[in-house]
């Protein structure tokens, strides 16, 4: 057992979850006081450790084949939304992280309000319950596609991979941080770096040999086909697929120096997203014909058809296994870091009730990751055995990615604010011009929000109007109803002193922080 | 302290993690058949590809074909108007997220459509029951051709 395993004294703060993975604990600032003892208990990782399990929140090569329709028109189906959103997410968490340690609840609670903090990371925690069952159905699919097709359709074999994936995740994320950590940053490596490289090495193959590519890499092809509306939703939703980015700044103080270590943590996560997004994309487009991108078989098929040009059919069900497994770590993050989030406000500002401030052994919301895994299976097993509920589920990721948007527009509200109304409050980076660059992530999530309430191409011929009810309702029932209930209904009994005395403390240290070096240029 | 997880006290996490993937990988590379080349693939194959060069779409190559969709479809033909396998490929008609920033688009018709010819070549028996779904569907040509 290494020094880090030892479990704290201080078990019952939130951030004393865990042991380190043995990155270098105990090399970071000294400190004195309550904030040392806290420091002290929070577990350890690298700058690296937290970039891979930022990126395996947001991106696998599950969405390579999709837009591997799209040809030469993925790159910019990708860059444009990088500038306009993953950038400002990137440029701004990085300067919130470095100044407030918490994640986007703390953020939000010092530059707007404490509710509006809660309603942050809510909102952050609550689209997560619709996702996991969908992220594991596509599990169970993939499964499927090399074992045993049928099995795909079959509703008690989809609920058992659910249930029994979901809460081996539920479990390993109550054993701590690190393992967490570990096992999103493995299935990173070997579910998406590693398929990922040999996908864009083998495209290179195939151009080198002379072949022609199926889809066309001429200037002509750089951007989308512009139909309008069609065009717009298609460009404005993919601001979408960077979101998450800011998920993991929860467990910065797990850094030994975040303000400088968590924007690295950023810059990096951001270059390896983008290159997993984009070059696996273009590979396959090159090699896949679009007519032979299944609807119905999946993005399996993509590959099988990847695979089968070059001979190697047998790395089909490898890629399987491999895209399982950067599900299940891209699965564990989720678990792990909004739950976490909501636990440190509600036991600050009692927000919860105390049953669901509880902790393990470990220093793990171990009763809220469960009651969550209560609803999700509910959710869950409403999906897989309920013929009407599977196939509209698609209506859930349009509301949850809605509530998500939440975040965001309070998120670059909060850093607009924060630099007004705390310009002299230490930031280990200062994100250069952050007010245009904020201005425009809060633009491109309310431009999101707007789109996301145009009929998809699912919703067919139905009313315009009803879809926005539909959506409409959704948005307010979770994302705001839901969260106003839990605020009204507080305690102040619920308040956990312990949490109140970290509080303090670490706005102690995070204010005696700054005689720092900064870097960046200010706005 | 030390660097290697697996001298961490969730060592046995990590190696159950690490029995789990092997063990898939082994059931997967065991039960996983190729589909094989066959007269009645390759008659398949040559009437799919005209059928899509009619249609105006790309062709894969005839290996491609046969070794994607055999003598049946594979996977495509398997029950494609299911709720779950509607549930899925409804889901997947989205942006370019991979996580849960995944929301459903105006998706191009393209693909759509070619897979009705891909289904009405490997197995016509199917068909009915998904085009009245696909034909349901609202599409555009956001994929510049």
């Amino acid at each position: 057992m290494s020094s880090m395993d030892i479990p704290s004294s201080g078990r019952g703060g939130p951030g004393t979850s865990d042991g380190a993975d043995g990155t270098g604990a105990g090399a970071g600032h000294e400190r004195t006081g309550p904030a040392a003892t806290r420091l002290a208990d929070a577990p350890r990782m690298s700058w690296l450790t937290l970039a891979l399990m930022t990126t395996a929140s947001v991106a696998s090569l599950r969405s390579a084949p999709t837009m591997a329709v799209y040809g030469l028109a993925c790159v910019f189906l990708y860059l444009l939304p990088a500038v306009v959103f993953l950038l400002p997410t990137a440029l701004v968490s990085a300067e919130l992280a470095s100044g407030w340690e918490g994640g986007v609840y703390r953020w939000v609670s010092e530059g707007l309000s404490k509710p509006l903090g809660f309603l942050a990371v809510w909102c952050q925690f609550a689209m997560t319950i619709f996702y996991y069952p969908s992220l594991l159905a596509y599990v169970a699919s993939t499964i499927a596609y090399v074992v045993d097709p049928s099995l795909a359709s079959n509703g008690l074999y989809t609920a058992i991979v659910i249930m029994v994936l979901y809460w081996t995740g539920v479990w390993v994320s109550s054993r701590g941080t690190k393992a967490v950590a570990g096992l999103s940053s493995m299935g990173l490596v070997i579910g998406t770096l590693i398929p990922g490289t040999l996908l864009v090495v083998l495209g290179f193959v195939f151009l080198g040999q002379g072949n022609a590519s199926a889809a066309p890499i001429d200037a002509a092809h750089l951007f989308p086909e512009w139909t309008g509306l069609a065009s717009l939703v298609l460009i404005v939703n993919n601001f979408l697929s960077y979101s998450g980015m800011e998920m993991n700044a929860v467990h910065v103080s797990s850094l030994r120096d975040p303000a400088k270590e968590f924007p690295r943590t950023m810059f990096t996560a951001s270059g390896m997203v983008l290159a997993i997004f984009i070059l696996p994309a273009l590979a396959i487009s090159w090699v896949v014909p679009s007519s032979e991108l299944s609807l119905t078989a999946g993005v399996m098929q993509a590959f099988d058809a990847f695979f089968q040009y070059f001979h190697i059919g047998w790395l089909t069900p490898v890629i399987a296994v491999a895209l399982v497994a950067a599900s299940l770590g891209g699965m564990l993050t989720w678990l792990a870091g909004p739950s976490k989030g909501l636990l440190m406000i509600s036991r600050q500002e009692g927000y919860l009730p105390p049953f669901l401030q509880r902790l393990n052994k470990e220093g793990i919301q171990q009763n809220l990751l469960v009651t969550q895994g209560v609803v999700t299976t509910v959710i869950a097993l409403a999906y897989a055995l309920i013929p009407n509920v599977s196939s509209a589920y698609w209506i859930f990721s349009v509301i949850t990615t809605q509530v998500y948007l939440i975040v965001y527009l309070l998120m670059f509200a909060a850093a607009i604010r924060l630099r007004r109304t705390r310009p002299e409050h230490p930031r280990g980076y200062r994100a250069p011009a952050l007010v245009p660059i904020a201005v425009t992530g809060l633009v491109a999530s309310a431009a999101a929000m707007a789109i996301g309430f145009v009929p998809s191409s699912q919703f067919g011929s139905g009313s315009v109007w009803s879809y926005v009810v539909i959506v409409g309702g959704g948005l307010v029932l979770l994302g705001l109803l839901i969260p106003y209930l839990f605020l009204r209904l507080r305690k102040p009994g619920w308040r956990s002193p312990d949490a109140q005395a970290e509080l303090a403390a670490q706005e102690a240290a995070e204010r005696g922080e700054a005689d720092g070096p900064e870097q960046g240029g200010a706005a | 302290m030390t660097r290697n997880p697996m001298a961490s006290r969730h060592r046995w996490i990590y190696l159950g993690a690490i029995v789990l993937l092997v063990g898939m990988l082994v059931t997967a590379l065991l039960t996983y058949s190729e589909l094989h080349e066959t007269n009645e693939a390759n008659r398949k194959a040559e009437q799919l590809s005209e059928a899509l060069t009619a249609a105006g779409y790309p062709v894969p190559s005839q290996s491609q074909i046969v070794h994607t969709l055999g003598e049946d479809g594979g996977a495509v033909c398997e029950d494609p108007a299911d709720a779950l396998k509607q549930a899925q490929w409804k889901y997947g008609m989205s942006n370019g997220a991979s996580g849960p920033g995944q929301r459903p688009v105006l998706s191009d018709r393209e693909v759509v459509f070619a897979e009705s010819i891909v289904l009405s070549v490997y197995c016509p028996d199917k068909l009915a029951a998904i085009k009245e779904k696909i034909d349901d569907l609202k599409l555009d040509d956001t994929v510049r051709n």
